[in-house]
């Protein structure tokens, strides 16, 4: 903690001394951007912008989320399935955000489900890929232990296949959150009328960095929040049994 | 009440047989131990009486009522304590019956422990444990001793004695030490062979007061094994 602090600071301290050297509003410093960002908080529309963005990428996280693990798990378990689908999977991997957000829109016109869409499809196959690792990990001992014990269907999923997906999830989880969030800006300036992608559009075109720059380290903020908030607590405490 | 009847023809792996033709049956409470050289087929053996490999040839009738199994690996849980792997069981009756059967295998200081953080003895005495819970009919034990330390092994089998006495189940129990046999089981099955067949079926001269008694059994080794 004290460590990731230092090195923070640091990189604040280059960023003012860069910023002085170059000494042009292309590249403002610490204190022109953090009253870029007061300005934007005072005039309400920050959070509200912030609000929106953080829904698409909570929505979108879930949506890619559930369906890309039940879609991993599943290959992961059936070699058939794999065989005739991991190919899919593949392409869809490579398939770049670009493309599958034009797409969307151009498919399904520009509405929020369209923006979901994007977003989830460029984000499952990642989780299913990592999921599917899990499902091709889980234990046959532990099932036929399982079995022979005459556990249910709930208490087998509860007790014997999540907690060894448990750090499959994690890692989706957390690469999932910083991918999700990146594409979902992508998002935004291509067809939303409101978020942080469509405020950096905005500022894009008046050229102003420093108001960029707020709302990129307001996000980066946020993420970092929910990171230590839930994330962290939630992986070490699925690990608590581990020696 | 029925016992357990083999009637096994064939067992493969892809094209190679494992088993050849296994018949034995089993008395309600007769606790029998199946010896033979490792990997000549008793893990195998034990999955097919226990249901959970029902692709062979031929007929298992397993005794009413359920059945206990000890693993060679213990097979616990790693995320739960031992007190909850064996609360999990379904119809072990909770965490205060999980607590009074790890007291009963010497584990009571342990029971809110989770798996990696004791020994390997301990787990399979938790592993046994789990095993008594449902009150089974018939137990099923892939070698409960080895890789245990002799002071381990010494005291698992004792444990391993007095439950079988206490629950009056049927036991089928996996070694390849003969003297482990002897003390364990009335009746000594032998498997040989490959594919594997019961090459000897026979009583144990020893009777169940005299199985704690290590110079009782080293003379029934001598005795019994003293062709081989």
């Amino acid at each position: 903690m004290v460590w990731t602090l230092f090195s923070i600071g640091g990189f604040v301290l280059f960023w003012a001394l860069l910023s002085w050297l170059i000494g042009s509003d292309e590249l403002p410093g610490p204190g022109a951007v953090w009253r870029a960002g007061v300005v934007q908080i005072a005039s309400d529309d920050y959070f509200f912008h912030l609000g929106m963005t953080l829904a698409r990428v909570g929505a979108a996280f879930l949506l890619s989320m559930s369906i890309g693990s039940a879609i991993g798990v599943f290959l992961g378990m059936h070699g058939g399935a794999d065989r005739a689908f991991g190919g899919w999977l593949t392409l869809f991997l490579n398939l770049p955000a670009l493309v599958t957000i034009i797409l969307c829109y151009v498919w399904f016109g520009l509405t929020e489900t369209a923006a979901l869409i994007a977003v989830s499809v460029n984000k499952i196959p990642n989780v299913a890929t990592t999921l599917r690792e899990g499902g091709r990990a889980l234990n046959r001992d532990l099932a036929e232990m399982a079995a022979v014990y005459q556990f249910g269907r709930i208490a087998r999923l509860r007790h014997v296949v999540l907690p060894q997906l448990a750090p499959f999830f994690a890692v989706a989880a957390r690469n999932g959150l910083a991918l999700v969030w990146k594409i979902v800006l992508v998002v935004e300036l291509l067809g939303r009328p409101n978020g942080v992608g469509f405020q950096l559009h905005v500022y894009f075109q008046l050229f102003d960095v420093a108001t960029i720059l707020a709302y990129a380290l307001g996000f980066v903020v946020v993420v970092q929040i929910i990171e230590l908030l839930f994330l962290e607590p939630w992986e070490r405490h699925a690990a608590r049994w581990r020696r | 009440m029925s016992g357990l009847r083999v009637r096994i023809a064939r067992k493969a792996f892809g094209g190679s047989a494992i088993l050849g033709k296994i018949e034995f049956d089993l008395a309600p409470g007769e606790r029998a131990a199946l010896i033979g050289p490792s990997g000549v087929g008793k893990s195998t053996l034990l999955n097919a009486l226990a249901g959970l490999d029902p692709d062979f040839t031929g007929l298992i009738e397993r005794p009413e009522g359920r059945i206990g199994m000890v693993f060679q690996n213990p097979r616990l849980l790693p995320w739960r304590t031992l007190a909850e792997n064996i609360a999990l069981v379904p119809g072990a009756g909770g965490m205060a019956r999980a607590r009074a059967l790890l007291a009963e295998v010497g584990l009571e200081a342990a029971a809110d422990l989770h798996p990696e953080r004791v020994s390997l003895g301990m787990q399979r005495r938790a592993a046994l444990a789990r095993a008594l819970a449902t009150e089974p009919t018939m137990l099923l034990m892939d070698e409960p001793l080895v890789s245990l330390d002799p002071a381990a092994a010494a005291a698992m089998r004792a444990l391993l004695i007095s439950a079988l006495e206490r629950t009056g189940a049927s036991a089928l129990i996996a070694t390849h030490d003969r003297r482990d046999a002897l003390a364990l089981a009335d009746r000594v099955l032998e498997l040989g062979g490959g594919p594997a067949r019961l090459i000897s079926d026979r009583a144990s001269p020893l009777r169940r007061d005299e199985r704690m008694d290590m110079a009782a059994i080293e003379r029934a080794h001598a005795t019994e094994f003293a062709n081989e």
